[in-house]
């Protein structure tokens, strides 16, 4: 394995605020890697600094082991359509895919033109007239058919239909299956993605807070359900992310649990429930302050 | 891990020469809407030219005497009616910058390559339109202004009806140059710094444009500057385009390089 | 899929419930991690982690460029241990269950009758 991205001590601020806090991670060649948060977390600047289309106020970036900043070298082997993407004004989707392999050595034509067909993008309207479906279409054929070495997908679903989104999912897995390559994708319909992960970055106010293994991540939180005397004898000691109650109960996230661990709770009449990934993006990064403020 | 041989995307090629072959992408990126590119300024040109022709239809039928039909005709001689046309060449040098360059970021361009690529297509565009304008122009010569007298082509400001070809084209062509490279200069400083930008900007010319008339005001410098318009003429002073032309490509290639695209 | 187990591990669990039912059949070819990832929509890399612990457990084995075939032998071993865990994760805990509430075993074992019967 070697990384595609290396990333160390990364800031980008915008006068007073932080867009991207001193982050550092790698991103392993041939990954599907999930970037993760809420909106407004960093996602977008941070793929932009990846991309060279911003510039960092403090930290390295190495993509193929070189600068992204106007090095057209590395770039080449770059697609990042962004979810906010701006087309020329006169352009039609027509227009798009006739000029895409100018710019991706791999482009792939046979594979544009079956996923126009699977997203029934018309091809011959203005894109100004586009629904945001469609308009998202653009960029999830471009992302595919482009066959990028290091692929961004930024919020690639917004406006697109549960079928649509399917069709996004399992034509990914199927291209990323044949031509295995090194895919970002950033989301926060985080269950419909979890599965297709790899390795899960999560973002928050500019800082990552997680930067995992998505099976390791899986089941390392568990939510112990039960009388509230019952719960908190048993999260003594333990690292809280998330606490919630109503009367007598008590519904507490907890990390990991052994399976000793687990045979205690069901003694002490305890219910134990698997946090997924989505649950525990939200915990982290929703009511983080609440938690530690009840947990102090 | 995988059960089968799995053909692979080439490995990441860092070392693909990039220069040329991208500035040419770019190029076609700026052409790839042939309708928009070579149909629609001549459309618009047709337009202004069908108004133009009813004008001097109405004009000459409507006056009998021949001392003022050759006033009249003195007269269009200074018809501004082609500066439409130019200022559509700004706006699209405007667009080229505005809406093509953040999407060609998303294509994986540098802003080196797609400033070099602009400017090669500005470049290749202004000669096209511009041999077509010299084409009209000669026929409008030929025809003693279509058959009714008309002037909108060789007018008093590419060099008038006895301006030789090469001179018209060279007048038509720094005219267009001017308006691309100032437009796309325009919006580079809009994508650089947003409104505080364009603000900054406009109040600068403002400001120099009342600096430069109080200074010829009060150094009482208007005659001088009259003679230099006299002297050079309108043909002179296009040809002076050329530098502020120049200016706007070189800083709009510098003020570019540190953009960020937003929406 | 469900949540509180690594993916790799129910994949492998799916794959051996196919080899038990005979869905796949001893030195039959099974589907590429591909196929797999695409058909359970989920990261091929893991699909192919659960197929290594069947190839690393001889439940699988690879012919070289043509695939992955279920090695012979395989239902059997995997009845066998399906049965350890049988008797590890139900029968155990019935036993202790039974004892706390004082159900013998002549009564366990008419209970289980009629739960077949029924």
């Amino acid at each position: 394995m070697s990384a595609v991205v290396e990333v160390s001590h990364l800031t980008r601020r915008f006068g007073e605020t932080t867009a991207v806090d001193d982050v550092s991670f790698s991103v392993q060649k041939n990954t599907i890697h999930g970037l993760l948060g809420r909106n407004g977390a960093g996602k977008t600047t941070l793929m932009q600094l990846l991309t060279g289309q911003d510039f960092a106020t403090r930290g390295e970036i190495r993509i193929f082991g070189e600068h992204p900043v106007e090095n057209s070298g590395v770039l080449k082997n770059v697609c990042f359509i962004k979810e906010s993407q701006r087309y020329p004004d006169d352009f039609k989707p027509r227009h798009v895919f006739t000029s895409a392999p100018w710019f991706f050595p791999n482009w792939d034509a046979a594979l544009a033109e079956r996923l126009i067909a699977d997203f029934r993008l018309p091809l011959n309207r203005r894109i100004k007239k586009l629904s945001r479906g469609q308009l998202s279409a653009i960029g999830v054929i471009v992302g595919l058919a482009s066959r990028a070495p290091l692929t961004f997908f930024d919020e690639p679903y917004l406006g697109l239909d549960a079928v649509a989104r399917q069709i996004f999912y399992d034509r990914l897995l199927e291209d990323f299956g044949e031509h295995p390559r090194t895919v970002i994708l950033s989301t926060h319909l985080i269950d419909e993605v979890s599965n297709l992960l790899e390795h899960v970055l999560v973002i928050d106010e500019g800082k990552l807070l997680i930067d995992q293994d998505a099976e390791t991540l899986r089941g390392s939180a568990t939510t112990v359900v039960g009388t509230r005397q019952g719960v908190d004898s048993f999260v003594v000691g333990r690292e809280v992310l998330h606490r919630e109650g109503i009367g007598g109960l008590a519904s507490v996230t907890v990390g990991r649990l052994t399976p000793q661990d687990r045979a205690r709770a069901t003694e002490m009449g305890l219910e134990l429930s698997p946090v997924s990934l989505q649950q525990l993006v939200v915990r982290l990064t929703g009511s983080s302050q609440t938690a530690l403020e009840q947990s102090a | 891990m995988s059960t089968l041989t799995q053909p692979t995307i080439d490995e990441a090629r860092i070392d693909r020469p990039g220069g040329a072959s991208n500035i040419l992408a770019v190029v076609r990126l700026h052409l790839v809407n042939r309708y928009s590119v070579f149909a629609v300024p001549w459309m618009i040109m047709g337009g202004i030219f069908v108004v133009n022709v009813a004008i001097w239809w109405i004009i000459f039928s409507s006056i009998s005497s021949e001392a003022d039909r050759a006033d009249a005709r003195d007269g269009l001689e200074f018809s501004g009616a082609l500066f439409y046309i130019f200022v559509y060449m700004l706006v699209l040098g405007i667009q080229a910058v505005a809406f093509t360059f953040p999407f060609a970021l998303g294509f994986s361009v540098t802003r080196r390559d797609f400033w070099l690529g602009s400017a090669l297509t500005f470049i290749g565009l202004s000669a096209v339109y511009s041999a077509g304008l010299t084409v009209l122009a000669a026929i409008e010569v030929a025809t003693d202004g279509w058959g009714l007298g008309g002037s909108m082509f060789a007018t008093f400001y590419f060099g008038g009806a006895d301006a030789s070809w090469i001179e018209r084209f060279g007048l038509y062509f720094a005219a267009y140059l001017f308006f691309y490279f100032v437009g796309a200069a325009i919006a580079t400083i809009y994508q650089r710094w947003r409104n505080n930008g364009m603000l900054v900007l406009f109040g600068t010319l403002a400001l120099l444009l009342v600096a430069g008339i109080a200074l010829a005001s009060f150094t009482s410098s208007w005659p001088s500057v009259w003679a230099w318009f006299g002297s050079n003429g309108p043909s002179g002073v296009i040809a002076w385009s050329l530098v502020p032309t120049a200016i706007a490509a070189i800083t709009g290639y510098f003020i570019l390089r540190r953009a960020t695209p937003k929406n | 899929m469900d949540d509180s187990r690594p993916i790799f591990v129910q994949i492998a669990e799916l794959i051996e419930n196919d080899i038990i039912a005979g869905a796949l059949p001893e030195e039959s070819q099974v589907p590429s991690t591909n196929e797999f990832a695409a058909f359970h929509r989920i990261n091929p890399a893991t699909a192919g982690k659960g197929v290594n612990v069947l190839v690393d457990d001889g439940i699988l084995y690879k012919k070289r460029g043509i695939g992955m075939f279920v090695a012979s032998g395989a239902r059997d071993r995997l009845v066998a241990k399906r049965r350890d865990q049988f008797q590890n994760e139900f029968i155990a805990p019935l036993m202790v269950e039974a004892e706390k509430l004082g159900i013998g075993e002549t009564q366990l074992i008419d209970m289980i009758r009629k739960e077949g019967t029924a």
